[in-house]
Parts: structure tokens; C-alpha cells; sequence
């Protein structure tokens, strides 16, 4: 059995939270567009024959008085939003005193055990410069363990390749829903396209900006021979409390870009440090966002 | 300058390592850090870059100069270099406080105290001697108290605190022995020498009353300085007092009081002996300078009690001008004979003043009698005595140890003088009319013998504290052996074995404490020796050239037993020698005046551990991570083009 990356307590606060969106998407909070089934629903679907272990409730009743069989009415399930998590695990993920990685899904392990106490479905979608295998979390609390397993079973390693993994992701998922991105960001092009690419395509944007301490304010002094951890590029520099400044102004004001193309597309930035504890930021930084209620 | 215990070979050597370690730290701090990043891309603008080829090369040689520098500078103030004459820094000094009986002599009101004040001893002004020798000296010096007596014993180490050692003389007091002052001076030379620092002087503070043997004493070390106390002060005292019993009338004390005359002047003295606040006799002596004289009394008592020596005087010693003496009460061994013919034996038994013989018809036998030796004379009786008993001619059916025969015309032919019953006895042709010949069981001990067998045979118990036995074949107060003198002597012998504590003989003797030596022979055992103290504990002494020496550092009684003898010491008397040791011209004597003291050397470690730690700042702020002043490199080679793409933008 895979190792929680949630522990007890926690889950049991997490059941009192629901995530929010903003956008007016047509049909019912949350969970993977699946109304193409039937449901439990309000509107009358047609009518089967009855078969062992069916529900009595769901019977016609008048139509077996009148012709002596058993059918079964059914309804349609009316369509939902659907939550998709695009999780970044791209080798720059792994870099840091604390792993933004472990974070980063121990995060989207909270954000899916939310939607599955809300009887939602969430979309865990991987990506690096492209889209990995997914996974559909739904039915119920019950079902988080394969959740937690498919995502204990990740590896982190490859290039940040937004714009691709962003074209990737209309192309195989054209409906457009509410897409949770957890991510450092942390791309040699520019990150601001693609979001507004999802954005224009009707996607409501949440964008989790982690980042390690060290990626915000690098405590080294001296004489530095840097190399990238996704290209393995070098450079040398000597860095001191005025560089570090520098730096620490360049990634906020990084950050503040990302946030304003959330905000001008209607959606929602939160910047997270992994240094900061798990619950801190699910029932702070999160709760204060609007991302849960 | 001095670097105490580096030389200059090693202070090199170690600067050296210290100057290699710095350089590789400074090219370990100064090399370029790998560090694995998420991006380049925010590392543009922020650091300034450097080119690879200055990687190797030392990019901030003042910074390096100056930290070798300061620490070479902090190396040298842990060295502790002075400037000045080396000679002068750190010496030891010992510091020998007379502490012997005679410094609690009367030496006058002490200095600065008002009229009526108290008199001060010598010691006191020994005390203030040796206070304002410790205040001349220089504070880096070191002094170690020794309290001399007989003994040399240090009573602080080499302190530089001085504090210590005034309080070690302010809590010195009188001892009770005479100084052994060549001990104290070999005792501060070895001490001296055990010392890594540089010897300083040998202070000798007090009066210096030594033994004759010492009072000519030269072979002095060459740094001894004498703070001589006290000018000659008239004294007579009780030498020695001793008291044994006299050897014709036991129940009388043969007394012998020893006086000597310290002083210069003759002096005549009253001596006065009291036993039990009653007087015993007063001598008046006559006693010219450095004599003494010896008072003989007798007194005659059975009783203990405290003995009590004084001499009328009044002199700077009042310590030994007084002695007391515990006296023991004289034993007497209670004897019940049980005879029809107590005549015959009342010579064997009454004569001993120290027996106290009661004659009973053998009618009146009582077991449980209270005696400590029963005489049971041809009579059997019918239970067996507590006590220890002495059967003479006991009838074969009650006799405690079983008759072999009963013979008549019976030649004694030996005595066992190797027994302690048989001691000393000795006859010549004595046949016994008649005479009963035992069977002894094993373990009994056979006094006397015929060709037939035991006629006299003693059981010791078998266990602890049972009654003794002794059982004689032969009537001693009858026919043959009536006037043979082995038998007064059997009888003693019987007697000795059956309680020897009565018989032993005992002295007393009033000394002065120290070492005392005793004649014993020369061929005296070791192991029948037992030296023991007030409290029954063993103590040491030594079997030399026929005499047994010990050693009592404090008043006390002491007690010698050698075979029946015992000799009780009471070594109250404080032991004041003889003569006063006059030290050479060429010693030098009282304080050290304060031209005498030299200039102190200057210590250096402050500055150089200012200028070090100077330094050390200077490279903080002009070289260090946390500079204020920055020194650094220009600028290097531009970033690559995305990130200036991405600038612009």
C-alpha cells in the first residue's frame, strides 16, 4: 500500500470544503461531464426492462398493471462542469531544499479528495512539455486511494513546455471547464501565452504558483557556477545581498505577470511556498483565494 | 619578549600550519559554489558574472595578506609575550609557617591594639610576618603555605590568588610538636622543584625553636629568607612525668616529674603533685639555664584517678607548666578456697597483695559463687563452678579430668617450662608420699610429670571466655613440697594464666607528643607487640635496634603491650624544644623592601589581540559576504540572449 500523502486529520477537515469557480458554466457544480449516462436526474430518459437488482423505486408501476412486465424509467443526469488538475512535474519540480514536487501533489491529492467528498470527478492530467496519462478521480470518498496511488506513482523529470502541453490539452479536452494549474511556472519561454490560450478557449484559470524558498530568494553568496536543472546550462556569477534583491524583485515581478493574467481572465492566482505547511495553505492561502469555501 | 613554553622553532612552525590552514580556507571560501537551480532566467539581471579562467588564481590578496596577518597577531597574544626582564614573571614561592607548640608562647600585646589588650603569641606576629611578606610581592607570583611541626604539611598549593593564602594563615594554629625545620626546608625545595615556573624564594616565618640536633643546621638552601619572630623568652615546663608501680609495695606509685629550664636565666620553681584534689608532695627546684631536673615521690593508693603535675610559675609557656595523669585502680583477683585445712594453702593465697583469698568449709559450695577462681582442695563438689577452678587431689570419681592411678612414693621428675604455667618452675629430687596420675585428654596441657604420668595438668576452654582448669595430683602445702619454692611459684603461675590482666604490670608515662622511643630488647617479637591509641586502634611503629619507636602527632593517650607488660603514654605535654636555630649571616632576613622588587614585565597580549581582532574587522567590512565597503570584480561577459529578450520585453 502506496504511503498517504494526506494524513488522517487532515482529510477529516478537508470534508468541509467545496472548490468555487466564478465563470456561469451550464450545468451542475463540478465533476467530469458524464450526463451522457443515466442518472440520477430530474428529466425522464426512456425505459428499459427491469432486471435483478434494480431499484423498486424507479419501476412503472401503470405500466405493468396494464401490460404485466416489469420496466424500469430512466433519467437523464444533467451535464457537469469539469475540474481538471494540470499538474507540472518537470525536472525543475524536484529542484530545492524542499521538493515543490511532493508538494505539489500532496496539494492536488487535497484538491481531489474535495471534489470526491462532493461526489465530483477531477481530472489529474501530468504534463512537462507535454500531456502524460491522466486519471479520473470520481465516486465518492472511498475511491481517493487509487487517486493517491496514481499519484505517489509519479515521476518527475523532462523540460517545461507550456505552449506544447497547452496546445495538447484543447486538443483533448475541447469542453471547456475549470482548470486548476500546480506549477513553479518555471519555463525557459513564456509562460503568459499559453494561459491565455486556455483562457480564450473558455477554460477558467486557477493558477497554484509553488515555488521553494530558494527559487524566491537564493540564500548562496559568493562566486556561483549555476546550472539549469532542466537544460543543464551553465553560468558563473557572484551574487551578494544587492543581487539577491535583484533576483528576489525579478520573480515577484514574474509572479505579479502570472497573477494579472489570471485575474484578467476571470480566474485566480494564489502563490505558494513549499516551505509552508500543507494546512497552512489549503485553509489560508486557498480558502482566502476562493478556490475552496 | 617571552612565549612561555614555545620555542622559537615551534611558534614558527605552528604560524606556519596556521598560515597554511588560512590560505586553504580562503581559497575554499573564495572558490566558485556548484548549486543546481530551477532557472537561469531570474539570474540575469540580479548577479555579476565571472570569467573561469580566475578561478584558480587568489582574487583578493589584501583580504588574504591581512587575515594571516591578524590571526598570526592573535597566535602571538595566546603566547602571552611580555616585555620586560623574563627573570621577574611568575615565581614560586614557598611560604613555611612555624606552627610548632612553642608559637602559642606569650609574646606581648599585639601591635596596634590598645592598652588591656589581649597578649599576642608568637604565631601572631608570625601570622603578621608572613601577611606583609605576601603583600610585596608581585601579583603574578605564586606561594604555597606549608604549617611546619613536626611535620612538614602544605596547607595550599602554588596560589596565585593571595586571598587563598591569607586565609590558610589566619586559620594556622599552634600544634603541639616541636618544629622539624630541616623536614619543612627539603619539603619546600622538593616542592619547588615539582614546579614548572621559575623558583622564587624560601620563606621561613616563625621562631625557629628547634631540637639540639638542628640548632646548628647549614646546609640551607640558597634561597631562603628568614622572617624571624619573637625575641628569647624565659620559659620552665614539665618535661616528662612517670609513674610505675614499685617493686616492693604494689598498691604504691613510684612518681618521677622531669622539669627543664628553657630560658637563659636560673630559675626556682615550686613543683606540686595532687592526686584527686588531695596534695601528693611539693619539691622546690632549683634549675640553672638550658638544665633539667628530675622530682621523685611516692603515693600509695589502690584507687584510679587523675594525677595532677604543676609547676608555680609564671612564664611565656603557660602550656606545659600543667599535666594530668589518669591513674588505674590497682586489680585484685578474688580467690574461694574450699578446705578443711585452709592453713595449708593460706600462704599460696593470701599472701599476693594482689589476691583476695576467702576460705569456706566445703560444706558451704555454691557453684554460682561470686569469685574469680575457685580452689577446690580434695573435694569433689557436686555441680561444676562457673568460674575458673583449681582442684587439688580430687577424688578419682569426681575428678574433672579422669585418675589414672593414685601411687604413692611418686618421683616428680619434670616441669613443662615451656608452658606458661610451667615458667620458671624447677625442683631437684622431690618424692611425693602420694600423688594421683592423670589421663589428660588431647589439647590439655601437662604442668608436671612423674615416670607414671601427668601429676599436674591444666584445660583451657574451648570456647571464648568458658572457665579455665587446672588440676594438681599432689597436695602443695603438704609433706615434700611444702617448702619447695616451685610452689608459691605454681601457684602464681596457675593464677597469671587463669587472669592475666590482674597481673600485668603497668606504667605510666606523661610525654610531650612526637616520636617516642621505648626499649623493648632486641630480641622482642614483633607480633606479641600491639601500640594502640585512645580508641583501641592499631598504631604504626617500628622495631629498631631493640627499640619501638611510633609517632602521635596530637594529644592523646597511647598504649604499649609487650607480653604483661603495659606502658600507657599520656602524651599530653607539648613538646617545646630544646634550642633556638640561629640562621647564617649571609640568609637573608625580613621583608623585601619595594625598591627591591624589579619592574614588572609588560604584558602584550592586549595589544596583540586588539590589533589581531583590528584586523579581522577591517577584512569583514572591506572583503567579507556582509561588506559595506565592497572590493570586488567587474563586471563579466554578457547573459545569453533569451534572457535579454526576455528583459526586454
Amino acid at each position: 500500500m502506496v504511503e498517504p500523502l494526506i494524513d488522517t486529520p487532515m482529510l477529516e477537515k478537508l470534508e468541509r470544503l467545496t472548490i468555487q469557480w466564478q465563470k456561469s458554466h451550464p450545468g451542475l457544480v463540478g465533476g467530469h461531464n458524464i450526463s451522457r449516462f443515466a442518472g440520477a436526474g430530474q428529466e425522464f430518459l426512456d425505459h428499459r426492462n427491469f432486471t435483478h437488482g434494480d431499484d423498486l423505486r424507479a419501476v412503472n408501476w401503470r405500466a405493468y398493471l396494464r401490460l404485466e412486465k416489469l420496466f424500469l424509467k430512466m433519467f437523464q443526469l444533467e451535464p457537469r462542469i469539469p475540474v481538471r488538475v494540470l499538474l507540472d512535474i518537470s525536472q525543475s519540480m524536484s529542484t530545492g531544499a524542499t521538493s515543490k514536487f511532493d508538494y505539489t501533489r500532496k496539494l492536488a491529492a487535497a484538491l481531489c479528495y474535495v471534489g470526491l467528498v462532493r461526489l465530483d470527478a477531477i481530472c489529474l492530467q501530468p504534463f512537462s512539455a507535454k500531456l502524460h496519462d491522466s486519471f479520473i478521480a470520481s465516486g465518492g470518498r472511498h475511491r481517493f486511494q487509487p487517486a493517491v496511488n496514481f499519484l505517489s506513482a509519479l515521476k518527475s523529470g523532462g523540460q517545461t513546455g507550456f505552449l506544447a502541453a497547452a496546445r495538447a490539452f484543447l486538443a483533448r479536452y475541447p469542453q471547456p471547464g475549470l482548470v486548476l494549474v500546480i506549477s513553479d511556472f518555471l519555463d525557459d519561454e513564456d509562460c503568459e501565452k499559453p494561459l491565455q490560450y486556455l483562457a480564450d478557449f473558455g477554460h477558467e484559470l486557477m493558477l497554484l504558483h509553488v515555488w521553494a524558498d530558494e527559487d524566491r530568494e537564493p540564500p548562496w553568496d559568493g562566486e556561483l557556477e549555476l546550472e539549469d536543472a532542466e537544460t543543464g546550462e551553465h553560468i558563473e556569477l557572484a551574487f551578494d545581498a544587492e543581487a539577491r534583491a535583484r533576483y528576489t524583485a525579478e520573480f515577484d515581478a514574474y509572479a505579479g505577470e502570472l497573477e494579472r493574467v489570471a485575474l484578467r481572465n476571470s480566474g485566480r492566482y494564489v502563490g505558494l511556498s513549499s516551505s509552508a505547511p500543507l494546512e497552512q495553505a489549503v485553509f489560508g492561502s486557498l480558502v482566502r483565494q476562493g478556490v475552496f469555501e | 619578549m617571552s612565549f612561555l613554553n614555545l620555542s622559537l622553532g615551534e611558534l614558527l612552525g605552528l604560524a606556519g600550519a596556521i598560515s597554511a590552514g588560512v590560505v586553504a580556507l580562503y581559497l575554499l571560501d573564495r572558490s566558485k559554489r556548484k548549486q543546481v537551480v530551477s532557472t537561469l532566467r531570474f539570474w540575469a539581471d540580479a548577479g555579476v558574472r565571472t570569467q573561469l579562467k580566475h578561478r584558480r588564481r587568489i582574487q583578493q590578496p589584501w583580504s588574504l595578506l591581512l587575515e594571516i596577518v591578524s590571526l598570526l597577531l592573535l597566535l602571538a597574544a595566546l603566547a602571552g609575550p611580555r616585555l620586560g626582564i623574563i627573570g621577574t614573571a611568575g615565581r614560586d614561592h614557598v611560604l613555611i609557617l612555624d606552627t610548632s607548640a612553642w608559637m602559642g608562647a606569650l609574646q606581648g600585646a599585639l601591635p596596634g591594639s590598645g592598652p588591656g589588650a589581649r597578649q599576642g603569641t608568637l604565631l601572631d606576629e608570625a601570622r603578621d610576618s608572613a601577611r606583609a611578606y605576601l603583600r610585596s610581592l608581585p601579583r603574578r607570583d605564586r606561594v604555597m603555605l606549608v604549617r611546619a611541626d613536626a611535620l612538614a604539611t602544605p596547607a595550599t598549593a602554588f596560589e596565585s590568588d593571595f586571598g587563598v593564602v591569607q586565609e590558610a594563615i589566619r586559620r594556622s594554629q599552634p600544634g603541639s610538636s616541636a618544629l622539624n625545620l630541616e623536614l619543612a626546608l627539603e619539603f619546600a625545595q622538593q616542592a619547588q622543584r615539582l614546579q614548572p615556573e621559575r623558583a622564587g624564594e624560601i620563606v621561613f616565618a616563625g621562631a625557629g625553636r628547634v631540637p639540639e640536633s638542628q640548632a646548628d643546621l647549614t646546609n640551607l638552601p640558597s634561597n631562603l629568607r628568614v622572617l624571624m619572630s619573637g625575641a628569647p623568652q624565659e620559659n620552665v615546663g614539665l618535661r616528662k612525668i612517670g609513674l610505675r608501680r614499685s617493686p616492693s609495695a604494689p598498691d604504691t606509685w613510684d612518681i618521677f616529674v622531669v622539669v627543664r629550664n628553657y630560658g637563659t636565666k636560673p630559675h626556682g620553681v615550686d613543683l606540686e603533685l595532687q592526686f584527686g584534689k588531695s596534695p601528693v608532695g611539693a619539691q622546690r627546684l632549683q634549675l640553672a639555664p638550658g638544665s633539667e631536673q628530675q622530682a621523685t615521690f611516692s603515693y600509695r593508693t589502690k584507687v584510679g584517678g587523675y594525677l595532677e603535675a604543676r609547676l608555680n610559675i609564671k612564664d611565656a609557656f603557660p602550656q606545659d607548666d600543667r599535666a594530668l595523669i589518669e591513674l588505674p585502680a590497682e586489680a585484685s583477683l578474688h580467690i574461694v578456697v574450699y578446705s578443711k585445712e585452709p592453713q595449708l594453702l593460706r600462704p599460696l593465697f593470701a599472701s599476693n597483695p594482689q589476691v583476695d583469698a576467702a576460705f569456706e568449709d566445703p560444706s558451704k559450695y555454691d557453684p554460682a559463687v561470686k569469685a574469680d577462681v575457685i580452689v577446690l582442695d580434695r573435694f569433689a563438689p557436686p555441680a561444676i563452678p562457673h568460674a575458673d577452678s583449681i582442684y587439688i587431689e580430687p577424688p578419682a570419681e569426681g575428678s574433672p579430668i579422669p585418675v589414672r592411678e593414685t601411687k604413692a612414693g611418686v618421683r616428680l621428675e619434670k616441669w613443662n617450662a615451656e608452658t606458661p604455667l610451667g615458667a620458671g618452675l624447677h625442683t631437684q629430687e622431690v618424692i611425693l608420699e602420694s600423688a594421683e596420675v592423670f589421663a589428660p585428654a588431647p589439647g590439655d596441657i601437662v604442668v608436671a610429670e612423674s615416670s607414671a604420668g601427668p601429676l599436674v595438668v591444666a584445660r583451657a576452654p574451648k570456647i571464648e571466655g568458658g572457665p579455665k582448669l587446672a588440676v594438681l595430683g599432689f597436695h602443695p602445702g603438704r609433706a615434700s613440697m611444702k617448702y619447695q619454692l616451685a610452689t608459691p611459684l605454681l601457684a602464681a603461675n596457675i593464677l597469671k594464666w587463669m587472669a592475666p590482666e590482674t597481673f600485668r604490670s603497668r606504667e605510666v608515662q606523661a610525654g610531650t607528643v612526637g616520636t617516642v622511643s621505648i626499649p623493648v630488647g632486641k630480641d622482642a617479637d614483633p607480633s606479641s607487640i600491639r601500640v594502640l591509641d585512645e580508641d583501641q586502634r592499631p598504631l604504626p611503629f617500628t622495631l629498631k635496634d631493640g627499640a619501638l619507636q611510633f609517632f602521635s602527632g596530637a594529644p592523646g593517650a597511647v598504649s604499649v603491650l609487650a607480653g604483661d607488660r603495659e606502658t600507657v603514654y599520656s602524651l599530653t605535654l607539648p613538646d617545646v624544644a630544646e634550642a633556638v636555630w640561629r640562621p647564617p649571616a649571609n640568609v637573608r632576613r625580613g621583608i623585601p623592601r619595594a625598591a627591591e622588587l624589579e619592574s614588572p614585565p609588560q604584558d602584550l597580549w592586549p595589544w596583540l589581540a586588539a590589533l589581531g581582532g583590528l584586523g579581522l574587522l577591517i577584512d569583514w567590512l572591506l572583503f567579507g559576504r556582509s561588506r559595506l565597503f565592497r572590493l570586488r570584480p567587474g563586471r563579466s561577459a554578457p547573459l545569453p540572449s533569451r534572457f535579454r529578450q526576455r528583459k526586454a520585453s
